[in-house]
């Protein structure tokens, strides 16, 4: 099979590289439609559906709204989970999918369930589903403001409800048909309404109810079509206007007749614009501003999208009014710019690395170029392939490429074949002839094309274990894992057929092959230690074990993370206030915060999001502030040499200075992230779930009594779900009934009164406008006011009319539910526990019976667990039978390439001394274990393998063929030793920019790029010195046999 | 606080990798095993004894010092312990001084008491104080000071300016409960008059017209009765304005009204008492009347309970009203002042938070402010009587007191001794 592909390469060989430039232009083609982002998606496939519920407050958004939707929704298709959240004003239901389904085909799903469950909703409230939009979504942010001094037509400065409605009517709408733009989010300011303030007073006067003004709002605010006439043969419309336009309008509404006279609403009411109840705010730099968020489609290319919104933002920007600036706060192009030229600096200084190893070693410049050409055919092969998976190119997915590895099996057939063919011509002489070049070229290829093929294969395999990781690690280095295997497989593809094919074209002038200097000197050196090391064979196999021992232990001392941080750049911290705070409080508390933040030097812009903004993709409570600090470019710091840890330990302090808030400090895409996976992200969740939240609560409390005197349980919290005030007005029905009022009426007037009613529109051209019943601000915010609230009652004909609200309710300040959390369907409070200095296993056991035996749970209620030990243990499960799997493969793929169980062994005890150096590597640039440390040894351990492959199957050829145990050792060392060097060489000087690189991103790259350098340092020394002990300690009894039989 | 870095290398995460690091490392038949990290481990604030009190140690000797608050008034509890030997408590001796923000200095004195030593002396809340122990065991004394602070907010003053915390002195004054009722202008019954023919007869002629001012005496009509066909004059009863008027010349008065005059020189606010404040409002009291920009003061002069037809009951206000601006029928808020008194200390309102189950005041000292549970009286909505927890002259936060709060809580403050 192999032999026919490889001479049907060389046959076909025009055909061939015809081939690979048709590849190469799919490859460039497939490059323009490549998604380029900064990091990888780790959002989990998921529908946020809000229903915002204005004056709804926890309990009724729950019952009334959140509970019929989830329940509407449950049992979907590829559903994973479903979790909620019921605040004041709003519904959030979550809907999680199974990984891999169509986001598409899932809005569907849940779109055909709404229209189904809209019905069983309160009237007027609309479910309706967020953004077609990821984790990586918030891709652009800008400000709307106006300068100093900048005033509107009528002389006034400009005050926040105007820019919002710039914002809304001017800016929103063109920005949002950019293309792969799914949303324009606004946050601060005040929505403009026309408010209508009636005095409660003047309303007695003239014995007309707040429910009359409403009325007559409604019934004179309208226009009408009347079909058309045809006179005299020509059409006439008939319209008739009645649309409020302005104030006077409005005023002149008549509500009430007395006495036949007309009590219009300047009787009764104020009218005038008015700010609405918002929920959430928006801040830069110390003032109060309008923010705007573009959220990208999902799939979309960030940096492109990015830029189409900047642009499209400037263009605008040239048509607002004099004196409003729209600015750009937060644009993705520069962090992707900037992980994108890390990743390029890092592949093109690669390559070019090998590229000069290859011809320093082969000394031929066209087996060089041969070889090198691989790399570019490959990444576009590569690319090509993403595009088909779907996989974005990030710092992840780009960042374990290394071309030195990628041209390994190339470099081995090129090295065969310029030796081979520089030989022939030596002995002939002469130019060698087509037919015979081509002959040693398909030789000289198949000769080594097992050994380089079974070696990637090998490295290929050993990435294996990665897909068995799920979740958010799975979503983190699966793409990684993904590219690298195709890169890997086109490698393996090309070395088939183009490099022989090349091979054969272009190996044709005198071969100029020399051993040059710097080799001769690595040969004369080499033999020596060779033959001590076959001397001193037991002691050379003590060494490395002790080498082995030596670096486990200092592997313990290095301490671990997960992933190193991808620094962002930027800043972004929660302000975090207590329960029950108001939007206004918070925003007075986050202007102070942000001008202690902005007089730091380093400190560029700051702004934040306050509360929910208007579409709810990340609701907030109002005493929560999203804060984003964006720090200028480091050359323009005081102090440029100051690292980042340190800009942020001052930032601490800084903020620590304002009272009142809590902070916790993550950056921008981060923090989305976190947002939007959000489940329980401590090593153990215990989930209490049920009906009355008290209860929970109160349980909840028992079990962390339980659990805080274990040992290891550190950071033992309780979910907060109350705390939040709230004045009820609770109705007095035998009270009432004396005055013939029904608590819905009354229920209304409060409504109206505090929240507001909306009796209709106002149309100013295409923008439109609430029109709004409430009482004046002044009445609206003095709690003891409520209590004389007139209530209207016509039950007494000879009675004043009305009775005053505290006289039939009762008005009380009490402290309820600040939000329900729920999951699958039934309320819950969860406590999470970190976990130190003790395995996670064996605590969760603890903790499962200490519960289960010290909390008598009441009925109804059930106790789950969950958190990341259970993910911990679903990937020990799956890695538990990946692992020997891919164990067994490639010991398969040793023995079928040996035929020998001792060689496939010998090869694969070779493998830990070859990671001590990735190890002292780590140590020596003082940096933790990771998990991209840890693909580094993945990657290590197949460089190990390949190295002890070419090896060892030529030392058996020799063997085989001349039957001399030392002598075939020695001499196929010696042959080797130009490959392994070479193969060690490239693909350890093709991580050298990437270990250096101190770039954006680079801090995700660089403990993958220093274990493979000084892993391959190790692997090399093994191969060269430790594998040909090792091989002669276990072919002993062949080499005594021969030696006895030669004797 | 962790440091940034620190948050980044999350514990969960940490040990999430000694798993995945194990496993995937294993494939190289490679047992590669990571330590933990031993992160800052949580700092126990102060060492505990047996009773759950702070424990202080000298060499050998040592104090377990409680405060027990168990159903009763919190007290101070102690008991000692030489070596491993617990002692009895008659066998030592101990005093404890408390300095509380604002230099007040409590001391204690302890006597045995069961098993332990008993201090004589309620603890007062807050328990915010620095604390001076003096203990004597067989002729050594042992002394220990610490800091035991609860509810206490250090704030730099530039930075309290900035948050907008304004700061008042605790004193006398009034406090002043109101009640709001509505009402309608009426007219005085008494200066109402409605002018009928004493005999019936034909209207020879009506002097003023609908709007005209009489005064008493005036003729106002004369008509022709029919009976003696003589001309009799009908003149006005009262001083006031003709308000309605049915007659003109050559009309039979029959016995219709044919004028009424009223005058409003004097209105009565009526005004609706419903049954909840019924027992508060009283004849006497004294009422601020406002309808938009009108406003006037006068008293309840009595209450009427009408018919019974109503549930509610009105008040009457008489009303002086020389420039005519009360017409009958306008509707007027009141503010009726139910109560007035003086007290020795009381507080503005804006500066009460609820803490845990308190309502305090944060009051100032230097740049720290603490909390101060109040005992609360009487209140008028504005003000709220001090019964104790506060002394006069004390200064304390009024506005943005909400900020004080805000930072306590968000720091998780525990009750702790």
């Amino acid at each position: 099979m192999i032999e026919f592909i490889l001479r049907s390469a060389i046959d076909r060989r025009w055909l061939v590289v015809t081939i690979v430039l048709g590849f190469c232009a799919l490859g460039i083609w497939s490059y323009q439609n490549l998604p380029i982002d900064a990091v990888p998606d780790i959002t989990n496939v998921q529908v946020q559906v809000n229903t915002e519920a204005p004056g709804y407050s926890p309990i009724e958004a729950e019952q009334r709204i959140t509970f019929p939707v989830e329940t509407g929704l449950a049992g979907l298709p590829n559903l994973s989970y479903t979790r909620s959240l019921s605040r004041y004003g709003l519904s959030q239901v979550t809907v999680v999918f199974e990984d891999g389904t169509d986001i598409y085909f899932a809005r569907n799903l849940i779109n055909e369930r709404l229209g189904v469950l809209k019905s069983q909703l309160p009237n007027g409230l609309e479910p309706e589903m967020g953004p077609i939009s990821t984790g990586l979504g918030e891709i652009f942010m800008y400000t709307v403001s106006a300068l100093p001094g900048a005033t509107k037509e009528d002389g006034t400065p400009y005050n926040s409800t105007d820019l919002r409605e710039i914002q809304d009517w001017i800016i929103r709408p063109q920005l949002i048909l950019v293309d792969g733009v799914t949303e324009i989010n606004s946050t601060g300011g005040f929505e403009k309404q026309y408010h209508v303030n009636p005095d409660p007073a003047r309303l007695l006067r003239w014995a007309i109810s707040m429910e009359q003004v409403v009325t007559a709002l409604r019934n004179n605010n309208d226009n009408r079509g009347a079909g058309y006439i045809e006179p005299n043969g020509q059409q006439l419309l008939v319209r008739s206007p009645g649309q409020l336009r302005t104030f006077e309008d409005i005023e002149n509404v008549v509500v009430a007749n007395r006495a036949g006279v007309a009590i219009r609403i300047k009787d009764v009411a104020e009218v005038g614009i008015g700010r609405q109840l918002r929920t959430g705010a928006a801040t830069r730099n110390g003032t109060e501003t309008v923010l705007g968020t573009a959220f990208m489609l999902m799939g979309e290319n960030s940096r492109a999208v990015a830029q189409g919104v900047a642009q499209k933002l400037e263009e605008i920007s040239l048509t607002l009014p004099p004196g409003i600036v729209a600015e750009a706060v937060y644009d993705r192009t520069t962090l992707v710019d900037k992980a994108i030229a890390t990743v390029l600096e890092n592949l093109l200084g690669g390559a070019l690395l090998v590229m000069v190893v290859l011809f320093l070693l082969l000394g031929n410049v066209r087996a060089a170029l041969i070889t090198a050409v691989v790399i570019p055919i490959s990444m576009l092969g590569t690319i090509t392939g993403m595009v088909t998976f779907g996989v974005s190119a990030n710092l992840m997915s780009l960042g374990a490429l290394d071309f030195g590895l990628i041209v390994d099996g190339a470099v081995i057939i090129v090295e065969n074949a310029v030796r081979r063919l520089s030989e022939a011509q030596r002995q002939q002489q002469t130019r060698i002839p087509v037919d015979q070049r081509l002959t040693i070229v398909f030789d000289a290829t198949n000769e080594v094309i097992r050994p380089s093929l079974f070696g990637i294969g090998i490295i290929t395999f050993v990435y294996l274990p990665i897909f068995a990781l799920t979740g958010i690690e799975g979503k983190m280095f699966h793409p990684m894992a993904i590219t690298v295997v195709l890169a890997l497989s086109t490698a393996l593809l090309l070395s088939m057929t183009l490099v022989p094919a090349a091979l054969a074209i272009f190996m044709t002038g005198k071969m100029a092959e020399r051993e040059n200097l710097l080799l001769r000197v690595l040969k004369r050196g080499y033999r020596p230690i060779l033959l001590l090391s076959l001397k001193l064979r037991w002691l050379v196999t003590f060494a490395a074990f002790v080498l082995v021992g030596f670096c486990i232990w200092l592997a313990t001392t290095l301490g671990s993370e997960f992933i190193p941080q991808l620094d962002e750049g930027d800043i972004a911290l929660h302000a975090l206030r207590i329960p029950g705070t108001g939007l206004d409080q918070s925003v007075r508390m986050q202007l102070v915060l942000e001008q202690e933040i902005i007089s730091l030097p380093e400190v560029d812009k700051v702004f934040s999001k306050i509360g929910t903004p208007e579409v709810a993709t990340d609701p907030m409570p109002p005493g929560v502030a999203d804060t984003f600090v964006m720090l200028k470019p480091r050359d323009q710091w005081p102090d440029p040499g100051k690292t980042k840890a340190e800009f942020v330990e001052e930032l601490q302090a800084t903020v620590m200075e304002v009272p009142g808030n809590n902070y916790e400090f993550t950056q921008p895409i981060e923090m989305r992230f976190n947002e939007l996976i959000s489940g329980v992200r401590a090593d153990l969740g215990v989930k209490i779930f049920g009906d009355d939240i008290e209860q929970l609560q109160r349980i909840a409390e028992q079990i962390k009594g339980v659990i805080e005197p274990l040992d290891g349980a550190t950071d033992v919290a309780v979910e907060q779900v109350s705390g939040l005030p709230i004045l009820t007005v609770s109705p007095r029905r035998e009270i009432m009934a004396r005055y013939g009022i029904n608590v819905s009426d009354l229920q209304s007037l409060v409504a109206t009164a505090i929240g507001g009613e909306k009796a209709g529109i106002i149309y100013e051209g295409d923008r439109r406008f609430d029109l709004v019943v409430r009482l004046p601000e002044k009445l609206r915010a003095d709690i003891q006011r409520l209590d004389y609230l007139p209530v209207p009652t016509s039950f007494y004909s000879d009675g004043p009319g009305y009775v005053p609200l505290g006289e039939v309710a009762f008005v009380e300040s009490t402290i309820g539910p600040n939000q329900i959390n729920r999951e699958n369907g039934k309320r819950r409070v969860v406590i999470t526990v970190n976990i130190r200095d003790r395995d996670l296993g064996s605590f969760v056991a603890d903790a499962r019976e200490r519960i289960s035996s010290q909390i008598a749970l009441p009925p109804g209620y059930w106790i789950e667990y969950g958190g990341t030990f259970q993910q911990l243990e679903s990937a020990q499960q799956r890695l538990s039978i990946v692992v020997p799997i891919t164990l067994v493969i490639i010991f398969g793929l040793l023995l079928m390439a040996f035929g020998s169980f001792k060689d496939a062994l010998i090869i694969y005890t070779g493998v830990p001394p070859a990671l001590t150096g990735g190890i002292l590597a780590l140590w020596y640039r003082d940096m933790p274990l990771s998990i991209s440390a840890g693909i580094g040894f993945i990657a290590l351990s197949g460089v190990a393998v390949l190295n002890g492959l070419i090896m060892l199957s030529f030392i058996r050829n020799l063997m085989e063929e001349r039957g001399d145990l030392n002598g075939a050792i020695v001499d196929g060392a010696m042959t080797r030793l130009r490959p392994v060097l070479m193969t060690a060489l490239v693909a350890s000087l093709g991580f050298v920019p990437m270990a250096l690189n101190t770039g954006t991103g680079a801090e995700v790259q660089r403990p993958l790029a220093t274990v493979v350098i000084g892993g391959i340092i190790s692997s090399t020394l093994l191969t060269l010195v430790v594998l040909p002990a090792f091989y002669r300690i276990a072919h002993w009894r062949e080499g005594e046999k021969r030696g006895l039989n030669e004797a | 606080m962790n440091s940034f870095v620190d948050i980044l290398r999350k514990p969960a995460a940490r040990a999430r990798f000694n798993t995945y690091g194990l496993l995937l490392l294993t494939t190289l038949a490679f047992p590669l095993y990571s330590a933990e990290e031993h992160g800052d481990a949580e700092e126990e604030e102060f060492a505990r004894g047996i009773h759950g009190g702070r424990l202080l140690e000298d060499g050998n000797f040592s104090v377990e010092l409680a405060i027990f608050e168990q159903g009763i008034p919190p007290e101070y509890r102690a008991w000692a312990i030489q070596g491993d030997m617990q002692l009895e408590p008659g066998q030592w001796q101990l005093d404890v001084e408390l300095t509380r923000l604002g230099g007040q200095v409590d001391e204690f004195r302890f006597a045995p008491n069961g098993g332990y030593l008993l201090g004589d002396a309620v603890v007062e809340e807050p328990h915010s104080f620095d604390v001076n122990v003096v203990a004597s065991y067989q002729g050594q004394s042992y002394r220990w000071q610490f800091e035991s602070h609860e509810g206490r907010v250090h704030l730099k003053d530039a930075m309290a300016q900035t948050m907008g915390i304004g700061v008042h002195f605790a004193e006398a004054g009034i406090i002043h409960q109101t009640r709001l009722l509505y009402g309608k202008i009426s007219p005085d019954p008494q200066q109402v008059s409605h002018i009928t023919a004493r005999y019936p007869g034909l209207i020879q002629a009506v002097r003023p017209t609908l709007g005209d001012t009489v005064s008493q005496g005036d003729l106002v009509i004369t008509v022709e009765a029919n009976d003696s066909l003589q001309t009799y004059e009908i003149h006005a009863p009262i001083s006031g304005v003709v308000v309605d008027s049915h007659a003109n010349p050559g009309e039979f008065a029959g016995n219709q009204h044919l004028l009424t005059i009223a005058n409003y020189d004097n209105v009565w606010a009526d005004l609706n008492v419903f049954p909840g404040e019924a027992q508060v409002i009283r004849a006497g009291q004294s009422v601020e009347l406002h309808m938009g920009e009108l406003s006037a003061t006068s008293t309840i002069r009595y209450l009427n309970p009408g018919q019974g037809l109503t549930p509610n009951v009105i008040a009457r206000v008489p009303l002086e009203n020389p420039d005519l601006v009360w017409t009958p029928g306008l509707l007027v808020e009141a503010r009726v002042t139910v109560d007035q008194f003086e007290v020795p200390l009381r507080i503005d309102n804006r500066a009460l938070q609820s803490f845990r189950d308190w309502q305090v005041v944060f009051i100032k000292i230097g740049e720290e402010y603490e909390i101060r549970p109040l005992e609360l009286g009487r209140t008028d909505g504005t003000f709220s009587e001090v019964l104790s927890g506060l002394n006069p002259g004390d200064r304390y936060v009024v506005e943005n007191s909400y900020l004080l709060k805000a930072d306590l809580e968000k720091s998780g403050a525990s009750h702790d001794h």
